[in-house]
Order: structure tokens, then C-alpha cells, then sequence
């Protein structure tokens, strides 16, 4: 084989393997939010390009909104990625899901307003 | 877009409610101080029982004459005035702006129910537009006032439904939507549209007079 068709192989094989690993990636990227402890939703998922969102909006710290409390104040060096909002701030099944939805909406609608960037009506968060 | 939002959803509720209340407080208090004035015998003839026996019959489905005479004009106001109550108290998107703003929430009605009452206020709004402009005993009463008063109560359900289904320019009517309650809840002092608050004043007063010194039914 000529070591030019060689190289020309090496880099699509390459380029498939990158390709595919990044779209293993993106497959589990977070795009939108859906909390499992919504039983009966009333609005479509919101979409919410995590990395991208977090990239633009220069949030470097993960809890900043993957925060972890102890006796009622923030820990500063912790965070808790990975772990469903609902996990700590839970609703029973079958109770008024408002309190809920309240801190999704305390995070993402308070730093929007507080940096005036980003969605704030319901529409803007929860397209059809 | 967030300074404009922030302000309509702000200061501008602040200031709806309290022209609300404080206005339909001074309405109130205007009212028995010239009641006190004209006639003195408005208080010597207040009755509990009989007013309340008169509001009663009154705010039953065909519990009057009037009522009874006019059954569709009877379905729809009464339909009419459930909604224009429920859906601003119960609607959840309503709630879960309160629970934002003071942490406080309650039962709410299913977004489908919330549809279902909201398009049916709409076209009562459309029947009561017509009915003025159709009959001529209706349209003999009528002056621009009227019309203005159907169109503000009108546009908070109108603009709402249209934010809700985000129709085109959704944006700008969620905002119109927010200024809209808040016009109908401060007008509501200074309009026609005080009788909300003087229905059972007026009405215990007609039921007083008629049951306790005339002896007589006033429904
Ligand atoms: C703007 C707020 C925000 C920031 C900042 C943020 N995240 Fe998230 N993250 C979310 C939300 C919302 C979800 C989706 C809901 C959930 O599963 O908790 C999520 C989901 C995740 C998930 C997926 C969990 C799953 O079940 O798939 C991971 C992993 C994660 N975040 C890691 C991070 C890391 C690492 C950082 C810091 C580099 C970070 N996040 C910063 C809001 C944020
Ligand atoms: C490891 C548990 C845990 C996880 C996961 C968690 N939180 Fe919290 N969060 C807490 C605790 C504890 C508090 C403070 C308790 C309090 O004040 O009610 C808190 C407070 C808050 C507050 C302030 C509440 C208020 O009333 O001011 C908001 C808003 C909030 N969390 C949003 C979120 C969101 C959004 C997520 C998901 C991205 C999340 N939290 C994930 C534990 C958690
Ligand atoms: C700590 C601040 C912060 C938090 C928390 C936050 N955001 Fe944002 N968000 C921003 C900023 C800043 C922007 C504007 C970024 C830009 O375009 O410059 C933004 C933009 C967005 C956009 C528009 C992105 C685009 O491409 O136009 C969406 C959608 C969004 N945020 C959703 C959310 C959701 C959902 C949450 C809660 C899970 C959330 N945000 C929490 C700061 C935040
Ligand atoms: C900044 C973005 C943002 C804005 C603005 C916003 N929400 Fe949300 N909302 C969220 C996120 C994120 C969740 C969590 C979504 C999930 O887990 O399904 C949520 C959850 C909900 C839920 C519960 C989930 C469901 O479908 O039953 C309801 C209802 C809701 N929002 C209604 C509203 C209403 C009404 C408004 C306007 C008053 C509004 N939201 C404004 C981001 C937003
Ligand atoms: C005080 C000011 C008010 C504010 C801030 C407000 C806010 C809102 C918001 C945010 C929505 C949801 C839009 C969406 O889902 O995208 C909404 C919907 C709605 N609101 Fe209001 N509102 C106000 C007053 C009123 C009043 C006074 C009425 C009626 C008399 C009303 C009737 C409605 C209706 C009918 C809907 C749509 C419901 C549906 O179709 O499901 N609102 N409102």
C-alpha cells in the first residue's frame, strides 16, 4: 500500500472513531430538563443545552447549580452533579408538584432576572 | 425585554393591587358616609336575615323572576361570572407566580380545564357585545363606557389564551396579557364594575327593605 492512501486511512478511520465517540457524547448530553418526579407533565421537557448554556453563560462552577447544603448553609467546594433536583427537593407522589417546580424556576428564572440574560417568560422556557 | 417584563410583573402589580383595594375601600366608605347623609333609615332598615335571604336567591341559577325569565341570558352570566373568578385565583400558572413571588400556593385547575373556561368566557364576552348591539332595549342603555368596560374585562382572557397557545408574537402579548389583568383590577374601583364589591350592599339593602318593611319578595 502507498503510504499515502495509508495516511488518507488512518485519518478517516480516525475521524469515524472521534465521530463516534462524540456522538456517544452528545447522546448523553444533557438538551433538556426533565424531572422524573413530574408525574403528570402539563408542559413539553424544557430544552436546555447543558454545556453549551453553561459555556455561554460562563458558569464555571458546577454548583452553582448543583449545589450541596449542610445545616442549612452552602458548602462551597461540594457539588452534586448527577443527582435529579427532586432527589433532595422532593414531592410526594400524588402531592401538589408546586413547590417543585418553585425551585426550578427560583434557579434558572433568578439568575436570568439577576444577570438580565436569558429566558424569563414561561413561554420562552416551555415552547409548545 | 427583561426591563419591561420586570416592570409590568413588578411595581406595576404593587401599584394594580393597591389602587384595587385602597380604591374599593374608599368606595366603600364614601358610600355609607353619603348613605348616612341622604337617608338615615338605610341602617335602621338593614336586616341580616333579609338581606341575606335576597343575596341568596339572587346568586342561585334561576333563584328570581329574572332569572327565570331570560334562561339562556341567565346560563351564560352566571357561567360568565364563575370563570372571570376561577381562572385568575386558580389558573396554575397564576399560582406559580405567587409561590415565586411570596412562597405561598393552593388547589389549582388542569391547564385543559383553564382552556375550556377561558374560551367559554370569551364568547360570553361575544354575547354580551352582540346583545347590546342586537337588542333595542339593550342598545337604548348603552353607552361607550360599556363597550370599553366588555373590552377590559375581555383582554386579560383574549391576551392570556393567546400567550398560553403561543400563537404569533407571543412575547409582546404575554406582556400585554400581564398589563391587561392588571387595567381590569384597577378599574375595577372606579367603573361599573364595582358592583362585585357592591353587590351585597345594594342587594342586602333591596332585600331588607323589601322583606322587613314592605313584607314583600324582591326576586
Ligand atoms: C445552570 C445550572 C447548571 C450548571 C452550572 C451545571 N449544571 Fe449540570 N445539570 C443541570 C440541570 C438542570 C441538569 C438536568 C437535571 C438533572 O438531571 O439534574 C443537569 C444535569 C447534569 C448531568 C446529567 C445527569 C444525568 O442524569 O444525566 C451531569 C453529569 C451534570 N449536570 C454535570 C455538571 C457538571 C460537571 C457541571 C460543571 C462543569 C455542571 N453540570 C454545571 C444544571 C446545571
Ligand atoms: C444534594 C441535595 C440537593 C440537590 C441535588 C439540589 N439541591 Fe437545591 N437545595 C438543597 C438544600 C439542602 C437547600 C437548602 C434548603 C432550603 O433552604 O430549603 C437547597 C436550596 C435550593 C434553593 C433555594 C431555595 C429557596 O427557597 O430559596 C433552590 C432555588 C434550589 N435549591 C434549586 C435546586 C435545583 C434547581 C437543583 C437541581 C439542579 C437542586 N437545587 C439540587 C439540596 C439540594
Ligand atoms: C447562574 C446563572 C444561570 C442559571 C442558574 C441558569 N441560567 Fe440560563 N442563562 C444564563 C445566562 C447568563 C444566559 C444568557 C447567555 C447568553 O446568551 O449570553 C442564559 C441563557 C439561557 C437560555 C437561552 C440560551 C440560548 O441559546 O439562547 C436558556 C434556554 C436557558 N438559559 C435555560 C436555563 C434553564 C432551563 C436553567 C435552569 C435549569 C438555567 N438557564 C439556569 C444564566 C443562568
Ligand atoms: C428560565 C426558564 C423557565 C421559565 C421562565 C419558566 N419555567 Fe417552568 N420550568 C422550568 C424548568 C427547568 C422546569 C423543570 C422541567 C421538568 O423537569 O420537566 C420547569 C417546570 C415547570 C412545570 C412543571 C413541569 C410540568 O410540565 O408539569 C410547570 C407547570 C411550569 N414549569 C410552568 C411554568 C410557567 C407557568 C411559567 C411562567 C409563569 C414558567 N414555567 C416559567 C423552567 C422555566
Ligand atoms: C395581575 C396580573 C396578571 C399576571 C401577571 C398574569 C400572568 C399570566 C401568565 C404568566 C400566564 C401564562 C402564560 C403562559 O402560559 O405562557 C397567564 C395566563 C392566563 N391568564 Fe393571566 N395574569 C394576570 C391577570 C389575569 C386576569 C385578571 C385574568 C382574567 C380575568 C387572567 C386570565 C388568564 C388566562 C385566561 C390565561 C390563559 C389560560 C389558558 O388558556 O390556559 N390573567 N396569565
Amino acid at each position: 500500500m502507498e503510504k499515502r492512501t495509508l495516511i488518507i486511512y488512518t485519518l478517516i478511520i480516525l475521524l469515524g472513531c472521534i465521530f463516534a465517540v462524540m456522538s456517544g457524547y452528545s447522546q448523553e448530553d444533557v438538551t433538556t430538563v426533565e424531572d422524573s418526579a413530574f408525574e403528570k407533565k402539563m408542559r413539553p421537557g424544557v430544552p436546555f443545552l447543558h454545556d453549551q448554556h453553561n459555556e455561554q453563560a460562563e458558569l464555571d462552577e458546577c454548583n452553582t447549580c448543583h449545589h450541596v447544603y449542610e445545616d442549612g448553609k452552602l458548602v462551597e467546594y461540594d457539588s452534586s452533579e448527577g443527582q435529579e433536583c427532586s432527589e433532595c427537593h422532593t414531592i410526594n407522589k400524588g402531592d401538589n408538584p408546586i413547590s417543585l417546580v418553585n425551585i426550578y424556576h427560583l434557579q434558572c428564572k433568578g439568575c436570568h432576572q439577576e444577570k438580565k440574560a436569558g429566558p424569563i417568560m414561561c413561554s420562552e422556557c416551555h415552547p409548545r | 425585554m427583561h426591563d419591561i417584563y420586570n416592570f409590568v410583573s413588578g411595581p406595576l402589580v404593587w401599584a394594580s393591587f393597591i389602587i384595587f383595594f385602597a380604591g374599593c375601600l374608599y368606595r366603600l366608605i364614601s358610600m355609607a358616609v353619603l348613605a348616612r347623609k341622604k337617608d338615615v333609615f338605610v341602617y335602621e332598615y338593614m336586616s341580616f336575615k333579609f338581606g341575606l335571604r335576597s343575596i341568596l336567591h339572587w346568586i342561585t341559577p334561576f333563584g328570581t323572576v329574572k332569572w327565570r325569565k331570560n334562561p339562556f341570558f341567565t346560563i351564560v352570566t352566571f357561567t360568565f361570572h364563575i370563570c372571570i373568578i376561577f381562572i385568575p385565583i386558580f389558573l396554575s400558572a397564576h399560582i406559580i407566580l405567587w409561590k415565586e413571588s411570596w412562597g405561598v400556593s393552593w388547589w389549582y385547575i388542569s391547564d385543559t380545564a383553564a382552556d375550556v373556561l377561558t374560551i367559554v368566557a370569551i364568547a360570553s364576552c361575544i354575547f354580551f357585545l352582540v346583545r347590546r348591539i342586537v337588542l333595542p332595549e339593550v342598545k337604548y342603555l348603552t353607552s361607550i363606557s360599556d363597550y370599553v368596560i366588555l373590552a377590559i374585562v375581555a383582554a386579560p382572557f383574549i391576551t392570556g389564551f393567546w400567550t398560553y397557545h403561543q400563537w404569533p408574537g407571543f412575547r409582546i402579548m404575554g406582556i400585554l396579557h400581564i398589563i391587561a389583568g392588571e387595567t381590569m383590577l384597577a378599574a375595577i374601583p372606579f367603573t361599573r364594575l364595582i358592583h362585585m364589591i357592591f353587590f351585597p350592599f345594594t342587594r342586602g339593602y333591596m332585600g331588607s327593605e323589601f322583606g322587613a318593611v314592605r313584607h314583600a319578595k324582591d326576586w
